[in-house]
């Protein structure tokens, strides 16, 4: 078996060979200037050519190989006839070869040496040549036939502008019915390849086809070349002759590769003129047709040539003022949607997102006619039906693409939040759509930094956003990725930093706007979004503190009611934690900001959080952690009468020392020993209270908690972290606390440290105690030789005491 | 010419006056041999002088006379012995007496009629031949020369073109027009084929002239198909709507004018046999009878400045047009020429208006054997229309049968 490889090989080697021997014979007789016996063995070689056993490739070689070879005959004739040696009747006689593909090759090559010779048999000849072709209807050779005569007359086409009268060499227009009629006749054989032989071979036809499209292709490409084809000639002759053949052929290939070629070998400035012609023609297609590509295309084509003549400026720009491109490509893209029922939404979507593209390219200004095409979209899923698209779909996917492209080139949410009908377009894409959608929205806000100025805006936002913001609607089935959760309401907290404006109370408006809202996400989703509400709200406090305008009292007031009814959300989506440090943040922020009343509402957190505290934390560290934090909160705070503060100092020592494990008690209690000290009331001016006795109580309360401790090298810890507090407190002047109760407590920690088994937590303890007994001795020498350096030192100490802890803490 | 070996003998030279510089034609002969002859037309005048030289000079030759004919006859081959001289005649050279020396003799024919035209076909010939006989007792000397005659006739007054929807029903339907159904020897015939409907796979199409040459009357006549060129002009299937472009140059192919009837001897008519071919090699065709004539060609031009090389084939008004303009073109020349020849050649003009005619299937070989097949085809062209079943008005074109073979209405296979 011979496989059919092989087989064209065959076909086309013997075909090669005849071709080569009678070229050999051909020369020969033009040598000779035996003209007869040339196109004798001229017809021979071209005989080949009426092969039907070869693929389209084959002939392709074997037509390049022959043509090659006539090219010797046309060389040979149009050098004999310029030497005025002309042959009479020469294009009748080879008109007498009785096979008809080799009579017409020859009959174009002795027609484009008349031609050459006799420009005045150009037009005639032309129509002649083009109308015999006809005689050829067999799709393969027909093609090449014709391909032969358009090479051939390639460089003789008349190509001068239209005059009066009879010319004999012809005009442009002879040449653009040239092209045309050999164009159409091309494209029907080209077409009629389709419907020839058994549809089993549909595919290999296809592909076949495909490798010939080049050859009707060529014909727009001449027409194209044409210099004197101006746009009104292109507008009444050419383009609409070519329409009229590519919707008459119904076929879908030829059409959708015609309609690309169309749009790729004329200029811009006549398809900006042609628009609505070509578009017309577009909603005519074949059903196969991808129309969507097409129109694509050109808008790309017109949108980049609009870009480049607003850079150039000249007519370009001009005639883009003149033809109103937009619209005319949004009525034609609405009609063609109307009428080809059979497009697939996802096409309809692309052809939207393609119409945007355009808008924002040539009309980056144009806002309105984003949102024209984001109307006509909605209208489009309302027609069809379609709700919740799944956002794996392909109409999905272009959705998606659609309603980023304003927010990529934009980088603006504001702008997008000016498009009216953005938000009714993302309510056709489904939960994960949407959610997508939102993060990417934030994402870019992000990225940019774009800051949402008004509480309108942040309300609309925060409505964009509300997959994001609330679980009310359809809740996904299943699991929650709590990771996923937490990454994407960590973008909507950073949003919310964003929802800012200059305008004191239109931040205020903003964080009502945001507050509403955002309460509505469930326990998951506030723990994330309300503190950076809170905290906005706090900083808004500041600000009016500093603008301080005639209301700024009330109006701070206000904000803390808005706050602690925030934070009370948190409280009731049972979170204690997270509402206690707001409360304790809230109380510093009151008592900096200092307005009307601010003591009680300031002392309202601080019960807050000591009620959360009691209630609500149970775990021990947390416990320590957040007693820690009231202690360091009460401490800062000065606005407090005596008559709150003396209770809340208390309820705190009370508190540390109800701690469940010792070492806490122990630490809990020395850190309530600083209330007594540093911390400030309304009684003392806002001056430190440096209560030493209640100091040394609380040390001394410690210490017996820490002689308690069953592990002695705990014990040890707790004494030395004692011992700290006592040096810190001898340093600042605590009369209480004498050099004796220090050196009582480094012995105790020495005897202790002795009987500890080494170990590495021994050696720590041991390091840290060093350090302390160092800066102990070093204070008590300095105290008594050069006191002005103490008070230099006491300058780091807080730096030192970091280090003490840091030690510790390893 | 001597018999006997003795006595005296003579040669007998014609020579026709203006020979060296009249034009010759191309005659075939009897045996397929072509050479060049005197050319005359009809109502001129043949001269010359008949020259004898004597083999023996010195000794005398007897004779009874010495006369000159100028015979045209018609000769069957298959009946050697009859020749059917339609013209003879005589002119005495010398009477009755000796001869010593080598002579000459003038003699002239003037104004001749020539009616018919020579010919060399398949069964019959036409010629026309001078003959000089010296008469003597035992054997004559007799010469003949040759001469070739052409007929000239003028443009017809009619000359309609061809137009006819033909087709088999259901499968084929095509309208095909050639511009004239006269056309003269070095004339173009143009015309197209326009496909109505298309539902067999048509390999290629081709016209293919045929001559047909009937000889002898009544029962004893004998009809000779040739074909005289085959011209492909069309290669794979059109579709409907498809229009196909005719041209074919008469100039190359050895063709006569159409004779009639010629003293009732015999005819030669040419068809224009339209061919189409399909896949499986079942042949379609459809004959057309077209009148060829001789035009006179001395005022003939070069092709090469004339848009009829090429025009004409675009759409059929333009053929119209362009033939109107040829018409009016020539009707300038004819007058021209009928000046020249004063007995030009009234042919009847037929008038052949377009007609829609009807056209059958032929029966395959699958049919019933006892219908002939050329009957479907050559009774159409008796009597068109009339004994088609159907009363509507299109004319059947003859399908062969599937096998391709040969058949004897005037194609043959293209092999």
């Amino acid at each position: 078996m011979v496989s059919p490889v092989e087989e064209q090989e065959k076909y086309l080697h013997d075909a090669l060979g005849t071709v080569k021997a009678q070229a050999f014979h051909m020369k020969r007789a033009l040598d000779k200037n035996k003209l007869m016996d040339a196109l004798k063995n001229a017809s021979a070689m071209l005989a080949e050519l009426r092969t039907s056993l070869l693929s389209p490739k084959s002939y392709y070689e074997l037509y390049m190989a022959i043509t090659d070879e006539l090219r010797h005959m046309e060389l040979y004739l149009v050098d004999e006839f310029q030497k005025g040696r002309k042959v009479h009747d020469l294009y009748e006689l080879v008109q007498y070869a009785g096979n008809i593909v080799p009579r017409l090759y020859l009959l174009i090559t002795v027609g484009l040496v008349y031609i050459k010779t006799n420009p005045a048999l150009r037009r005639d000849l032309l129509k002649d040549l083009v109308e015999m072709c006809r005689g050829v209807q067999h799709p393969l050779r027909g093609l090449f036939l014709r391909n032969y005569l358009l090479q051939c007359t390639r460089n003789v086409l008349p190509d001068s502008p239209d005059i009066e009268g009879d010319n004999p060499e012809g005009t442009v227009k002879d040449s653009i019915d040239f092209v045309l009629m050999n164009f159409a006749e091309m494209n029907k054989l080209w077409v009629r390849m389709q419907h020839q032989g058994h549809s089993r071979d549909r595919q290999a036809r296809e592909r076949e086809r495909e490798e010939l499209r080049i050859l009707v292709g060529t014909n727009l490409v001449r027409l194209s070349q044409l210099e004197s084809v101006t746009l009104e000639k292109y507008q009444k002759l050419v383009l609409p002759g070519i329409l009229e053949q590519v919707v008459s052929c119904r076929d879908a290939i030829a059409q959708e590769y015609l309609m690309e070629c169309i749009i790729q070998v004329f200029p811009d400035e006549f398809h900006i003129q042609t628009l609505n012609a070509f578009l017309k023609s577009c909603a005519e297609l074949e059903s196969g047709v991808n129309v969507k590509n097409i129109v694509i295309s050109l808008m790309e084509r017109l949108a980049a040539f609009s870009q480049r003549s607003d850079s150039i400026g000249g007519d370009g720009a001009q005639i883009l003022q003149e033809v109103q491109l937009f619209e005319v490509f949004s009525n034609q893209v609405s009609s063609i949607i109307a009428n080809r029922q059979y497009l697939p939404p996802e096409d309809m979507v692309a052809l939207q997102v393609a119409l945007v593209n355009l808008a924002l390219k040539c009309y980056p200004d144009r806002i309105d006619f984003i949102d024209k095409v984001m109307l006509s979209s909605v209208e489009i899923f309302q027609r069809l039906g379609l709700e919740h698209l799944e956002s794996h779909t392909p109409v999905a996917k272009e959705l998606q693409k659609l309603l980023k492209i304003p927010l990529d080139t934009y980088n603006d949410i504001l702008i997008v939040l000016k498009l009216k009908h953005y938000a009714g377009l993302m309510q056709h894409l489904d939960y994960y759509g949407r959610k997508a959608l939102s993060i990417y929205i934030l994402n870019n806000t992000l990225e940019n930094e774009t800051i949402v100025p008004s509480a309108e805006e942040a309300e609309q936002a925060l409505t964009l956003l509300n997959t994001l913001v609330t679980d009310k609607n359809e809740h996904p089935v299943g699991e929650m990725d709590m990771e996923e959760l937490m990454e994407e309401q960590c973008l909507l907290a950073r949003f919310i930093h964003q929802l800012r404006s200059d305008v004191p109370d239109e931040q205020y408006l903003i964080l009502e706007a945001a507050k509403k809202i955002l309460v509505t996400g469930g326990p998951l989703r506030i723990k994330y979004t309300l503190p950076p509400l809170v905290f906005q709200a706090y900083q808004l406090a500041y600000k009016y503190r500093k603008v301080k305008d005639e209301r700024w009292e009330k109006k701070c007031t206000k904000i803390f009611k808005i706050c602690h009814q925030t934070i009370t959300a948190l409280v009731k989506a049972e979170l204690a934690e997270l509402p206690l440090r707001l409360f304790l943040q809230g109380a510093l922020a009151i008592d900096r900001i200092a307005f009307e009343n601010h003591e009680t509402v300031a002392y309202e957190f601080m019960s807050q959080a000591f009620s959360l505290y009691e209630d609500e934390i149970s775990d021990s560290k947390a416990q320590l952690a957040a007693i820690t934090l009231i202690v360091g909160t009460l401490e800062q705070i000065s606005c407090f009468s005596e008559e709150n503060s003396e209770p809340l100092r208390t309820q705190c020592a009370l508190a540390a020392s109800k701690l469940l494990k010792k070492p806490d008690q122990c630490r809990g209690v020395a850190t309530c020993s600083h209330l007594f000290w540093s911390g400030k009331t309304q009684a003392s001016h806002g001056e430190e209270v440096h209560d030493g006795k209640r100091v040394v109580e609380c040390l001394k309360k410690g210490l017996r908690i820490a002689k308690q401790c069953m592990d002695i090298s705990v014990q040890v810890q707790l004494f030395v972290e004692l011992l700290n507090h006592y040096i810190f407190f001898f340093e600042k002047g605590n009369e209480q606390v004498d050099v004796e109760i220090l050196n009582q407590l480094i012995k105790k920690i020495k005897e202790e440290l002795a009987n500890l088994e080494s170990s590495d937590e021994t050696e720590q303890i041991t390091k840290h105690f060093r350090n302390c007994e160092d800066y102990g001795k070093m204070l008590t020498l300095l105290t008594y030789h050069a006191p002005n350096i103490v008070a230099q030192i006491s300058k780091v100490k807080f730096k030192i005491l970091r280090l003490l802890v840091c030690n510790n803490s390893n | 010419m001597s018999f006997f070996g003795f006595g005296q003998s003579a040669e007998i030279d014609v020579y026709l006056d203006g020979q060296e510089t009249r034009k010759t034609a191309e005659v075939k002969t009897e045996d397929g041999k072509k050479e060049r002859l005197l050319l005359y037309y009809d109502g001129e005048t043949v001269s010359g002088k008949v020259n004898i030289s004597l083999k023996k000079p010195g000794s005398k030759l007897e004779h009874q006379g010495i006369k000159v004919e100028f015979i045209g006859q018609i000769e069957m081959f298959y009946d050697r012995g009859n020749h059917h001289e339609f013209i003879s005649l005589v002119k005495e050279l010398a009477r009755p007496g000796e001869m010593i020396a080598n002579s000459s003799y003038p003699f002239e024919f003037s104004c001749v009629e020539k009616p018919f035209e020579v010919y060399t076909g398949a069964n019959v010939r036409l010629r026309y031949f001078l003959r000089v006989t010296i008469i003597r007792r035992l054997a004559d000397i007799v010469k003949e020369v040759d001469i070739a005659v052409h007929t000239l006739s003028s443009y017809p007054e009619m000359n309609n073109s061809i137009k006819m929807e033909v087709g088999i029903e259901d499968c084929l339907h095509i309208e095909f027009e050639y511009n004239k159904s006269k056309y003269h020897l070095k004339d173009v015939i143009v015309g197209k084929i326009y496909f109505l409907l298309v539902r067999i796979k048509i390999k290629h199409m081709e016209i293919a002239i045929i001559k047909k040459e009937t000889t002898g009357s009544g029962p004893n006549t004998f009809t000779e198909n040739g074909t005289i060129a085959k011209y492909e002009i069309m290669d794979g299937a059109p579709v409907r709507g498809e229009s196909i472009p005719i041209r074919v140059f008469l100039a190359g192919y050895e063709l006569t004018p159409t004779m009639r009837d010629i003293n009732k001897k015999f005819s030669v008519r040419y068809f224009l046999n339209l061919v189409l071919m399909d896949t499986e090699d079942r042949r379609y065709f459809k004959q057309q009878e077209i009148t060829l004539w001789r035009k006179g060609d001395k005022l003939r031009k070069p092709n090469v400045q004339s848009p009829a090389i090429m025009a004409g084939t675009q759409n059929l008004q333009n053929t119209q047009l362009q033939t109107a303009h040829l018409q009016a073109q020539q009707a300038a020349q004819q007058k021209q020429q009928q000046a020249e020849d004063d007995n030009s050649d009234k042919e009847p003009t037929t008038k052949q208006a377009m007609v829609k005619e009807d056209f059958q299937r032929a029966p395959s070989n699958s049919q019933d054997a006892t219908a002939p097949r050329e009957d479907a085809f050559d009774g159409r062209l008796e009597s068109p229309g009339d004994d088609s079943p159907e009363s509507e008005r299109i004319q059947n074109m003859t399908r062969e049968a599937g096998d391709g073979q040969n058949n004897d209405n005037g194609t043959e296979n293209l092999e």
